[in-house]
Protein backbone atom coordinates (compact mmCIF):
# COMPACT_ATOMS: atom_id res chain seq x y z
CA UNK A 1 0.00 0.00 0.00
CA UNK A 2 2.59 2.48 0.91
CA UNK A 3 5.27 1.27 -1.22
CA UNK A 4 2.43 1.69 -4.79
CA UNK A 5 1.62 5.11 -2.84
CA UNK A 6 5.08 5.92 -2.77
CA UNK A 7 5.48 4.96 -7.00
CA UNK A 8 2.34 6.35 -7.92
CA UNK A 9 3.69 9.63 -6.65
CA UNK A 10 6.96 9.37 -8.06
CA UNK A 11 5.32 8.51 -11.36
CA UNK A 12 3.57 11.51 -10.68
CA UNK A 13 6.32 13.78 -10.31
CA UNK A 14 7.73 12.22 -13.40
CA UNK A 15 4.23 13.32 -15.47
CA UNK A 16 4.63 16.76 -14.11
CA UNK A 17 8.50 16.95 -14.88
CA UNK A 18 7.94 15.55 -18.46
CA UNK A 19 4.56 17.16 -19.58
CA UNK A 20 5.64 17.77 -22.85
CA UNK A 21 7.93 14.98 -23.39
CA UNK A 22 4.97 12.65 -24.89
CA UNK A 23 2.56 14.70 -26.82
CA UNK A 24 0.38 11.78 -27.77
CA UNK A 25 -0.50 11.24 -23.75
CA UNK A 26 -1.43 13.39 -21.52
CA UNK A 27 -1.67 11.96 -17.91
CA UNK A 28 -3.52 13.20 -14.96
CA UNK A 29 -4.39 12.16 -11.30
CA UNK A 30 -7.44 12.18 -9.25
CA UNK A 31 -7.55 14.88 -7.37
CA UNK A 32 -8.34 12.90 -3.97
CA UNK A 33 -7.17 9.67 -4.57
CA UNK A 34 -3.95 8.91 -6.03
CA UNK A 35 -5.17 5.12 -6.96
CA UNK A 36 -7.62 6.43 -9.88
CA UNK A 37 -5.53 7.97 -12.89
CA UNK A 38 -7.39 9.21 -16.14
CA UNK A 39 -5.41 9.35 -19.36
CA UNK A 40 -6.06 11.26 -22.71
CA UNK A 41 -3.92 9.75 -25.82
CA UNK A 42 -4.12 10.73 -28.82
CA UNK A 43 -5.04 7.98 -31.83
CA UNK A 44 -2.16 7.40 -33.53
CA UNK A 45 -1.51 8.68 -37.14
CA UNK A 46 -2.04 6.46 -40.41
CA UNK A 47 -4.59 4.84 -38.38
CA UNK A 48 -8.50 4.78 -38.70
CA UNK A 49 -7.91 6.38 -35.04
CA UNK A 50 -6.20 9.33 -36.37
CA UNK A 51 -7.60 12.78 -35.04
CA UNK A 52 -9.08 11.57 -32.20
CA UNK A 53 -8.48 11.17 -28.56
CA UNK A 54 -9.67 8.87 -26.46
CA UNK A 55 -9.89 9.03 -22.98
CA UNK A 56 -8.40 5.61 -20.18
CA UNK A 57 -9.35 5.51 -17.01
CA UNK A 58 -6.53 3.65 -14.89
CA UNK A 59 -7.35 1.84 -11.53
CA UNK A 60 -4.24 1.01 -9.69
CA UNK A 61 -4.24 -1.85 -7.50
CA UNK A 62 -2.57 -1.51 -4.40
CA UNK A 63 -0.25 -4.21 -4.58
CA UNK A 64 1.38 -1.91 -7.97
CA UNK A 65 3.34 -2.13 -9.74
CA UNK A 66 3.75 -5.95 -8.68
CA UNK A 67 0.09 -6.19 -10.25
CA UNK A 68 -0.77 -4.15 -13.21
CA UNK A 69 -3.03 -1.37 -13.58
CA UNK A 70 -6.42 -1.74 -14.65
CA UNK A 71 -6.88 0.37 -17.50
CA UNK A 72 -10.50 0.61 -19.87
CA UNK A 73 -11.09 2.64 -22.35
CA UNK A 74 -14.12 5.89 -20.88
CA UNK A 75 -13.92 6.70 -24.81
CA UNK A 76 -16.03 4.22 -27.03
CA UNK A 77 -13.49 2.66 -29.52
CA UNK A 78 -13.86 0.04 -32.58
CA UNK A 79 -11.00 -2.01 -31.86
CA UNK A 80 -10.83 -5.58 -31.97
CA UNK A 81 -9.16 -6.11 -28.63
CA UNK A 82 -11.11 -3.42 -27.16
CA UNK A 83 -15.00 -4.09 -25.78
CA UNK A 84 -16.84 -2.28 -27.60
CA UNK A 85 -19.38 -1.23 -24.21
CA UNK A 86 -17.33 -2.02 -20.97
CA UNK A 87 -14.18 -0.43 -23.11
CA UNK A 88 -12.05 -3.10 -21.28
CA UNK A 89 -8.79 -3.82 -23.05
CA UNK A 90 -7.02 -7.13 -24.04
CA UNK A 91 -3.63 -6.85 -23.67
CA UNK A 92 -0.89 -8.95 -22.66
CA UNK A 93 1.15 -6.49 -21.04
CA UNK A 94 -1.77 -5.54 -18.56
CA UNK A 95 -2.44 -9.22 -17.66
CA UNK A 96 0.26 -11.91 -17.40
CA UNK A 97 2.72 -10.07 -19.42
CA UNK A 98 2.57 -6.98 -16.84
CA UNK A 99 6.10 -6.36 -15.31
CA UNK A 100 6.57 -4.00 -12.67
CA UNK A 101 9.04 -1.82 -14.50
CA UNK A 102 6.11 -0.92 -16.90
CA UNK A 103 4.59 2.80 -15.51
CA UNK A 104 1.37 4.33 -16.31
CA UNK A 105 3.07 6.09 -18.86
CA UNK A 106 4.28 3.24 -20.97
CA UNK A 107 1.19 1.42 -20.54
CA UNK A 108 -0.47 4.10 -22.37
CA UNK A 109 2.58 3.68 -25.10
CA UNK A 110 1.48 -0.31 -25.48
CA UNK A 111 -2.13 1.33 -25.81
CA UNK A 112 -1.55 3.36 -28.31
CA UNK A 113 0.81 1.00 -30.11
CA UNK A 114 -2.34 -1.19 -29.52
CA UNK A 115 -4.42 0.94 -31.10
CA UNK A 116 -2.10 0.77 -34.16
CA UNK A 117 -1.60 -2.76 -34.09
CA UNK A 118 -4.77 -4.93 -33.76
CA UNK A 119 -4.71 -8.53 -32.76
CA UNK A 120 -7.70 -10.10 -33.95
CA UNK A 121 -6.86 -13.37 -32.75
CA UNK A 122 -7.83 -12.66 -29.83
CA UNK A 123 -10.96 -10.06 -29.82
CA UNK A 124 -13.09 -8.36 -27.43
CA UNK A 125 -15.04 -6.80 -29.97
CA UNK A 126 -15.77 -9.95 -32.45
CA UNK A 127 -17.20 -7.64 -35.28
CA UNK A 128 -14.01 -6.15 -35.23
CA UNK A 129 -12.21 -9.00 -35.08
CA UNK A 130 -13.93 -10.51 -37.86
CA UNK A 131 -14.03 -8.03 -40.19
CA UNK A 132 -9.87 -7.88 -40.03
CA UNK A 133 -9.55 -11.89 -39.63
CA UNK A 134 -12.01 -11.97 -42.67
CA UNK A 135 -9.57 -9.07 -44.45
CA UNK A 136 -12.07 -6.55 -45.06
CA UNK A 137 -9.82 -4.03 -43.87
CA UNK A 138 -11.61 -1.45 -45.59
CA UNK A 139 -14.72 -2.40 -44.07
CA UNK A 140 -12.97 -2.21 -40.54
CA UNK A 141 -11.46 0.84 -40.89
CA UNK A 142 -14.25 2.80 -42.01
CA UNK A 143 -16.15 1.84 -39.07
CA UNK A 144 -13.05 2.37 -36.81
CA UNK A 145 -13.03 5.91 -38.57
CA UNK A 146 -16.90 6.69 -38.00
CA UNK A 147 -17.07 5.73 -33.94
CA UNK A 148 -13.54 7.83 -33.81
CA UNK A 149 -15.39 10.55 -35.49
CA UNK A 150 -18.53 9.60 -33.63
CA UNK A 151 -16.96 9.77 -30.03
CA UNK A 152 -13.63 10.97 -29.75
CA UNK A 153 -13.86 13.69 -31.98
CA UNK A 154 -15.11 17.02 -30.66
CA UNK A 155 -18.55 17.57 -32.32
CA UNK A 156 -18.74 20.28 -34.82
CA UNK A 157 -21.65 22.30 -35.07
CA UNK B 1 20.09 15.87 49.25
CA UNK B 2 18.17 15.09 52.78
CA UNK B 3 17.41 11.72 51.08
CA UNK B 4 20.53 11.37 50.15
CA UNK B 5 21.74 11.53 53.60
CA UNK B 6 19.18 9.79 54.99
CA UNK B 7 19.81 6.70 52.67
CA UNK B 8 24.16 6.94 53.37
CA UNK B 9 23.38 7.03 57.41
CA UNK B 10 21.80 4.25 57.32
CA UNK B 11 23.37 2.29 55.08
CA UNK B 12 26.76 3.51 57.12
CA UNK B 13 25.39 2.51 60.63
CA UNK B 14 24.42 -1.07 58.82
CA UNK B 15 27.61 -2.03 57.57
CA UNK B 16 29.21 -1.64 61.20
CA UNK B 17 26.86 -3.78 62.15
CA UNK B 18 27.52 -6.44 59.65
CA UNK B 19 30.71 -6.23 58.49
CA UNK B 20 32.17 -8.98 60.76
CA UNK B 21 29.85 -11.23 59.75
CA UNK B 22 29.59 -10.80 56.08
CA UNK B 23 33.22 -9.84 55.75
CA UNK B 24 34.49 -13.11 54.02
CA UNK B 25 31.96 -12.59 51.36
CA UNK B 26 32.37 -8.94 51.40
CA UNK B 27 35.95 -9.36 50.49
CA UNK B 28 34.93 -11.19 47.40
CA UNK B 29 32.40 -9.51 45.82
CA UNK B 30 34.30 -6.66 46.52
CA UNK B 31 36.48 -7.56 44.64
CA UNK B 32 34.51 -8.70 42.11
CA UNK B 33 32.70 -5.95 41.48
CA UNK B 34 35.17 -3.17 42.46
CA UNK B 35 36.65 -2.51 38.93
CA UNK B 36 32.53 -2.25 37.18
CA UNK B 37 31.20 -0.59 40.43
CA UNK B 38 33.98 1.99 40.10
CA UNK B 39 32.97 2.69 36.66
CA UNK B 40 29.64 3.40 37.11
CA UNK B 41 30.42 5.17 39.97
CA UNK B 42 32.31 7.62 38.65
CA UNK B 43 29.97 8.21 36.25
CA UNK B 44 27.82 9.10 39.18
CA UNK B 45 29.79 10.78 41.31
CA UNK B 46 30.70 13.31 38.77
CA UNK B 47 26.98 14.05 38.10
CA UNK B 48 26.71 14.13 42.17
CA UNK B 49 29.51 16.84 42.10
CA UNK B 50 28.05 19.03 39.62
CA UNK B 51 24.57 19.06 41.59
CA UNK B 52 25.76 18.84 44.98
CA UNK B 53 28.48 21.31 45.76
CA UNK B 54 28.80 19.68 49.21
CA UNK B 55 32.10 17.71 48.92
CA UNK B 56 31.56 15.84 52.51
CA UNK B 57 28.04 14.54 51.54
CA UNK B 58 29.69 13.72 48.04
CA UNK B 59 31.98 11.34 49.65
CA UNK B 60 29.75 10.00 51.65
CA UNK B 61 27.38 9.09 48.93
CA UNK B 62 30.22 6.94 47.14
CA UNK B 63 31.35 5.03 50.43
CA UNK B 64 28.09 4.29 51.03
CA UNK B 65 27.62 3.32 48.25
CA UNK B 66 30.29 1.37 47.53
CA UNK B 67 29.68 -0.43 50.90
CA UNK B 68 26.22 -1.40 49.59
CA UNK B 69 26.92 -4.12 47.40
CA UNK B 70 27.78 -6.38 50.02
CA UNK B 71 25.36 -5.32 52.39
CA UNK B 72 22.68 -7.46 54.15
CA UNK B 73 19.46 -7.52 52.22
CA UNK B 74 17.65 -5.44 54.73
CA UNK B 75 19.94 -2.86 54.62
CA UNK B 76 20.95 -2.97 50.89
CA UNK B 77 16.64 -2.82 50.41
CA UNK B 78 16.71 0.66 52.26
CA UNK B 79 19.02 1.96 50.92
CA UNK B 80 18.60 1.23 47.86
CA UNK B 81 15.13 1.94 47.95
CA UNK B 82 16.16 5.49 49.46
CA UNK B 83 18.93 5.78 46.31
CA UNK B 84 15.64 4.91 43.70
CA UNK B 85 13.90 8.07 45.35
CA UNK B 86 16.50 10.10 45.20
CA UNK B 87 17.66 9.57 41.65
CA UNK B 88 14.67 9.60 39.66
CA UNK B 89 13.98 13.03 40.95
CA UNK B 90 17.29 13.94 40.44
CA UNK B 91 15.26 14.73 37.33
CA UNK B 92 16.83 14.97 33.37
CA UNK B 93 20.33 15.48 33.85
CA UNK B 94 20.98 12.74 35.50
CA UNK B 95 19.13 10.26 33.56
CA UNK B 96 20.99 11.96 30.29
CA UNK B 97 24.35 10.77 32.26
CA UNK B 98 23.75 7.87 32.10
CA UNK B 99 21.75 7.10 29.29
CA UNK B 100 24.72 8.43 27.53
CA UNK B 101 26.92 5.99 29.43
CA UNK B 102 24.70 3.42 28.36
CA UNK B 103 24.32 4.46 24.71
CA UNK B 104 28.11 4.45 24.42
CA UNK B 105 28.00 0.80 26.02
CA UNK B 106 25.26 -0.15 23.69
CA UNK B 107 26.98 1.42 20.93
CA UNK B 108 30.47 -0.62 20.42
CA UNK B 109 29.39 -4.27 20.46
CA UNK B 110 26.81 -3.37 18.58
CA UNK B 111 30.06 -2.23 16.23
CA UNK B 112 31.68 -5.65 17.06
CA UNK B 113 29.42 -8.15 15.14
CA UNK B 114 29.21 -5.44 12.13
CA UNK B 115 33.08 -6.12 12.28
CA UNK B 116 33.04 -9.49 12.10
CA UNK B 117 30.18 -9.80 9.67
CA UNK B 118 32.47 -7.21 7.83
CA UNK B 119 35.46 -8.83 8.37
CA UNK B 120 33.64 -12.00 6.67
CA UNK B 121 32.94 -10.02 3.67
CA UNK B 122 36.46 -8.40 3.74
CA UNK B 123 35.07 -4.86 4.64
CA UNK B 124 35.05 -3.73 8.52
CA UNK B 125 34.81 -0.09 7.94
CA UNK B 126 32.03 -0.94 5.36
CA UNK B 127 29.08 -0.80 8.37
CA UNK B 128 27.37 1.96 6.75
CA UNK B 129 27.61 0.46 3.54
CA UNK B 130 25.88 -2.39 3.95
CA UNK B 131 22.78 -0.35 4.40
CA UNK B 132 19.45 -2.53 4.63
CA UNK B 133 21.80 -5.45 5.94
CA UNK B 134 18.91 -6.81 7.82
CA UNK B 135 21.28 -9.75 9.03
CA UNK B 136 24.39 -7.61 10.46
CA UNK B 137 21.41 -5.22 12.12
CA UNK B 138 19.88 -8.33 13.22
CA UNK B 139 22.94 -9.90 14.97
CA UNK B 140 24.18 -6.91 16.20
CA UNK B 141 20.98 -6.04 18.23
CA UNK B 142 20.70 -9.57 18.92
CA UNK B 143 24.61 -9.68 20.70
CA UNK B 144 24.22 -6.66 21.90
CA UNK B 145 20.81 -7.00 23.21
CA UNK B 146 23.02 -8.27 26.28
CA UNK B 147 24.97 -5.48 26.59
CA UNK B 148 22.02 -3.42 26.08
CA UNK B 149 20.03 -5.40 29.20
CA UNK B 150 23.34 -4.78 30.98
CA UNK B 151 23.48 -1.00 29.87
CA UNK B 152 20.35 -0.26 31.23
CA UNK B 153 21.49 -1.98 34.40
CA UNK B 154 23.45 0.90 34.33
CA UNK B 155 20.45 2.87 34.18
CA UNK B 156 18.60 1.00 37.17
CA UNK B 157 21.63 -0.03 38.62
CA UNK B 158 19.31 -0.09 41.79
CA UNK B 159 17.33 -2.83 41.21
CA UNK B 160 19.15 -4.87 39.48
CA UNK B 161 21.46 -4.75 42.38
CA UNK B 162 18.32 -5.69 44.78
CA UNK B 163 17.64 -8.17 42.79
CA UNK B 164 21.21 -10.18 42.48
CA UNK B 165 24.17 -8.68 42.11
CA UNK B 166 25.67 -11.43 40.58
CA UNK B 167 24.23 -11.36 37.48
CA UNK B 168 24.46 -7.92 36.58
CA UNK B 169 27.93 -8.15 37.49
CA UNK B 170 28.53 -11.03 34.94
CA UNK B 171 26.78 -9.53 32.30
CA UNK B 172 28.78 -6.45 33.01
CA UNK B 173 32.49 -8.20 33.07
CA UNK B 174 31.29 -10.19 29.79
CA UNK B 175 30.41 -6.77 27.96
CA UNK B 176 33.16 -4.98 28.84
CA UNK B 177 35.09 -8.38 27.85
CA UNK B 178 33.75 -8.36 24.82
CA UNK B 179 34.40 -4.50 24.49
CA UNK B 180 37.83 -4.62 24.82
CA UNK B 181 38.23 -7.81 22.83
CA UNK B 182 36.30 -5.95 20.13
CA UNK B 183 37.85 -2.84 20.28
CA UNK B 184 41.26 -4.71 19.99
CA UNK B 185 40.06 -6.49 17.08
CA UNK B 186 39.12 -3.45 15.45
CA UNK B 187 41.61 -1.29 15.51
CA UNK B 188 44.25 -3.62 13.90
CA UNK B 189 41.95 -4.44 11.93
CA UNK B 190 41.05 -1.09 10.36
CA UNK B 191 44.71 -0.28 10.15
CA UNK B 192 45.69 -3.24 8.24
CA UNK B 193 43.38 -1.78 5.63
CA UNK B 194 44.44 1.27 5.53
CA UNK B 195 47.91 0.44 5.21
CA UNK B 196 47.53 -2.35 2.91
CA UNK B 197 45.35 0.01 0.45
CA UNK B 198 48.18 2.71 1.00
CA UNK B 199 50.96 0.89 0.21
CA UNK B 200 49.20 -0.76 -2.22
CA UNK B 201 48.31 2.38 -3.82
CA UNK B 202 52.52 3.60 -3.29
CA UNK B 203 53.22 0.33 -5.01
CA UNK B 204 51.30 1.53 -7.97
CA UNK B 205 52.50 4.96 -8.28
CA UNK B 206 55.80 3.33 -7.65
CA UNK B 207 55.60 0.68 -9.77
CA UNK B 208 53.57 1.71 -12.98
CA UNK B 209 54.18 5.25 -14.37
CA UNK B 210 50.66 5.63 -15.71
CA UNK B 211 48.92 8.64 -15.83
CA UNK B 212 46.16 6.98 -14.06
CA UNK B 213 48.03 6.20 -11.51
CA UNK B 214 47.98 9.76 -10.55
CA UNK B 215 44.70 8.61 -8.77
CA UNK B 216 46.70 6.15 -7.11
CA UNK B 217 49.49 7.95 -5.37
CA UNK B 218 47.15 10.34 -3.62
CA UNK B 219 45.17 7.46 -1.37
CA UNK B 220 42.71 10.66 0.08
CA UNK B 221 42.17 11.86 -3.68
CA UNK B 222 41.28 8.09 -5.34
CA UNK B 223 38.84 7.72 -2.80
CA UNK B 224 37.02 11.40 -3.62
CA UNK B 225 37.43 11.34 -7.45
CA UNK B 226 37.20 7.88 -9.94
CA UNK B 227 37.52 5.78 -6.28
CA UNK B 228 35.93 2.64 -7.72
CA UNK B 229 38.79 3.17 -11.03
CA UNK B 230 41.72 4.23 -8.84
CA UNK B 231 41.80 1.55 -6.72
CA UNK B 232 40.35 -1.29 -9.01
CA UNK B 233 42.52 -0.26 -11.25
CA UNK B 234 45.67 -0.22 -8.56
CA UNK B 235 44.63 -4.01 -7.56
CA UNK B 236 44.55 -5.32 -11.35
CA UNK B 237 47.62 -3.57 -12.33
CA UNK B 238 49.45 -4.74 -8.88
CA UNK B 239 48.34 -8.07 -9.03
CA UNK B 240 46.75 -9.54 -11.68
CA UNK B 241 47.73 -6.95 -14.49
CA UNK B 242 44.64 -7.71 -16.02
CA UNK B 243 44.52 -4.05 -17.61
CA UNK B 244 47.89 -3.88 -18.07
CA UNK B 245 47.00 -3.60 -21.85
CA UNK B 246 45.12 -0.80 -22.28
CA UNK B 247 45.36 0.56 -18.53
CA UNK B 248 45.57 4.10 -20.16
CA UNK B 249 41.76 3.88 -21.60
CA UNK B 250 40.50 1.95 -18.33
CA UNK B 251 38.80 5.04 -16.38
CA UNK B 252 36.89 5.97 -19.03
CA UNK B 253 35.53 3.07 -19.90
CA UNK B 254 35.13 1.83 -16.43
CA UNK B 255 32.00 3.81 -14.99
CA UNK B 256 30.29 2.20 -18.21
CA UNK B 257 30.70 -1.39 -16.99
CA UNK B 258 28.60 -2.57 -14.65
CA UNK B 259 29.80 -3.73 -11.56
CA UNK B 260 28.37 -7.53 -12.79
CA UNK B 261 31.83 -7.11 -15.05
CA UNK B 262 33.61 -5.58 -12.26
CA UNK B 263 33.14 -8.26 -9.73
CA UNK B 264 34.26 -11.48 -11.16
CA UNK B 265 37.47 -10.23 -12.15
CA UNK B 266 39.32 -11.11 -9.18
CA UNK B 267 36.01 -11.97 -6.15
CA UNK B 268 39.04 -12.78 -3.96
CA UNK B 269 40.60 -9.58 -3.91
CA UNK B 270 36.54 -8.28 -3.74
CA UNK B 271 36.42 -10.56 -1.09
CA UNK B 272 39.99 -9.26 1.00
CA UNK B 273 39.18 -5.76 0.27
CA UNK B 274 35.83 -5.32 0.32
CA UNK B 275 35.67 -2.80 3.05
CA UNK B 276 37.27 -0.04 0.85
CA UNK B 277 35.62 -0.86 -2.73
CA UNK B 278 32.43 -1.24 -1.09
CA UNK B 279 33.69 2.10 0.72
CA UNK B 280 34.37 3.60 -2.68
CA UNK B 281 31.20 2.99 -3.65
CA UNK B 282 29.80 5.94 -1.71
CA UNK B 283 30.96 8.09 -4.45
CA UNK B 284 29.75 7.08 -7.76
CA UNK B 285 28.87 9.89 -10.07
CA UNK B 286 25.26 9.09 -10.44
CA UNK B 287 23.30 6.96 -8.45
CA UNK B 288 20.29 5.38 -10.70
CA UNK B 289 17.04 4.44 -9.28
CA UNK B 290 15.25 1.40 -8.63
CA UNK B 291 13.14 1.39 -11.82
CA UNK B 292 10.03 -0.90 -9.52
CA UNK B 293 9.57 1.64 -6.49
CA UNK B 294 11.69 4.73 -8.09
CA UNK B 295 14.02 4.80 -4.78
CA UNK B 296 17.94 5.60 -5.30
CA UNK B 297 20.27 2.14 -5.04
CA UNK B 298 22.03 2.17 -2.24
CA UNK B 299 25.60 0.04 -2.44
CA UNK B 300 24.19 -3.07 -1.60
CA UNK B 301 21.21 -3.10 -4.50
CA UNK B 302 23.13 -1.53 -7.05
CA UNK B 303 25.39 -4.13 -6.84
CA UNK B 304 22.39 -6.53 -6.88
CA UNK B 305 22.30 -8.07 -10.09
CA UNK B 306 19.58 -11.11 -9.60
CA UNK B 307 18.97 -12.11 -13.08
CA UNK B 308 21.08 -12.90 -15.89
CA UNK B 309 19.38 -10.45 -17.85
CA UNK B 310 21.46 -7.30 -15.97
CA UNK B 311 17.85 -5.89 -14.39
CA UNK B 312 18.75 -4.24 -11.37
CA UNK B 313 16.37 -3.55 -8.64
CA UNK B 314 16.40 -2.78 -5.04
CA UNK B 315 16.61 -5.49 -2.65
CA UNK B 316 13.41 -4.73 -1.53
CA UNK B 317 11.55 -4.66 -4.41
CA UNK B 318 13.22 -7.86 -5.44
CA UNK B 319 11.73 -9.57 -2.49
CA UNK B 320 8.41 -8.21 -3.03
CA UNK B 321 8.40 -9.96 -6.42
CA UNK B 322 9.80 -13.40 -5.08
CA UNK B 323 6.88 -13.15 -2.85
CA UNK B 324 5.09 -12.67 -5.87
CA UNK B 325 5.38 -14.59 -8.80
CA UNK B 326 8.91 -14.47 -8.94
CA UNK B 327 9.55 -12.76 -12.50
CA UNK B 328 12.01 -10.92 -13.39
CA UNK B 329 10.59 -7.50 -14.46
CA UNK B 330 13.12 -7.08 -17.17
CA UNK B 331 13.21 -10.08 -18.99
CA UNK B 332 10.08 -11.77 -17.50
CA UNK B 333 11.38 -14.58 -16.59
CA UNK B 334 11.49 -16.97 -13.23
CA UNK B 335 14.28 -15.75 -11.23
CA UNK B 336 16.81 -19.00 -10.38
CA UNK B 337 17.12 -21.00 -8.10
CA UNK B 338 19.84 -19.17 -6.65
CA UNK B 339 17.77 -16.12 -6.63
CA UNK B 340 15.20 -18.42 -4.56
CA UNK B 341 17.93 -18.53 -1.96
CA UNK B 342 18.48 -15.11 -2.43
CA UNK B 343 14.84 -15.08 -1.16
CA UNK B 344 15.43 -17.18 1.72
CA UNK B 345 18.46 -15.90 3.03
CA UNK B 346 18.11 -12.18 2.40
CA UNK B 347 18.34 -11.21 5.88
CA UNK B 348 21.40 -12.54 5.47
CA UNK B 349 22.86 -9.89 3.38
CA UNK B 350 26.54 -11.70 2.81
CA UNK B 351 24.87 -14.20 1.15
CA UNK B 352 22.67 -11.84 -0.78
CA UNK B 353 25.86 -10.53 -1.84
CA UNK B 354 27.56 -13.63 -2.17
CA UNK B 355 24.80 -14.35 -4.44
CA UNK B 356 24.21 -11.58 -6.75
CA UNK B 357 28.17 -12.04 -7.24
CA UNK B 358 27.98 -15.80 -7.88
CA UNK B 359 24.60 -14.59 -10.71
CA UNK B 360 27.10 -12.00 -11.92
CA UNK B 361 29.50 -14.67 -13.18
CA UNK B 362 27.08 -16.80 -14.48
CA UNK B 363 25.51 -13.24 -16.29
CA UNK B 364 29.46 -13.69 -17.47
CA UNK B 365 30.23 -16.88 -18.84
Amino acid sequence: MQQSRARLFKEYKEVQREKSADPDIQLVCDDSNIFKWNALIKGPSETPFEGGVFQLAFSVPEQYPLQPPQVRFLTKIFHPNVHFKTGEICLDILKNAWSPAWTLQSVCRAIIALMAHPEPDSPLNCDSGNLLRSGDIRGYQSMARMYTRLAAMPKKG
Amino acid sequence: MHSDSIATNSSNIIPMASSNAKDFAKKKRVNRSAKLKQCKLDARREQWLSKVNKCSSEKEDSNGVRVLGPLSKAGNVQGRAMEKLEIRPRGEEENHGLHIHHYSDSESPSNSPMSHNGSILGGNDSGTTFTGSSRSSVSSSRSSSSSRSGGSCSGSMSEEDEEGDDECLDDWETVADALAATEEKHKPDDHSLDTDTASESKDVAHGDSHPDDATGAAPDDDLKAKPENGISLDRSTVKCRAWRPDDVFRPQSLPNLSKQYSFPMNPERYFGCGGSVWGCKNVRPAPTSCPICYEDLDYTDSSFIPCSCGFKLCLFCHKRILEEDGRCPGCRQQYKNESGKVETLLDGNSLAFRLARSCSMVTRS
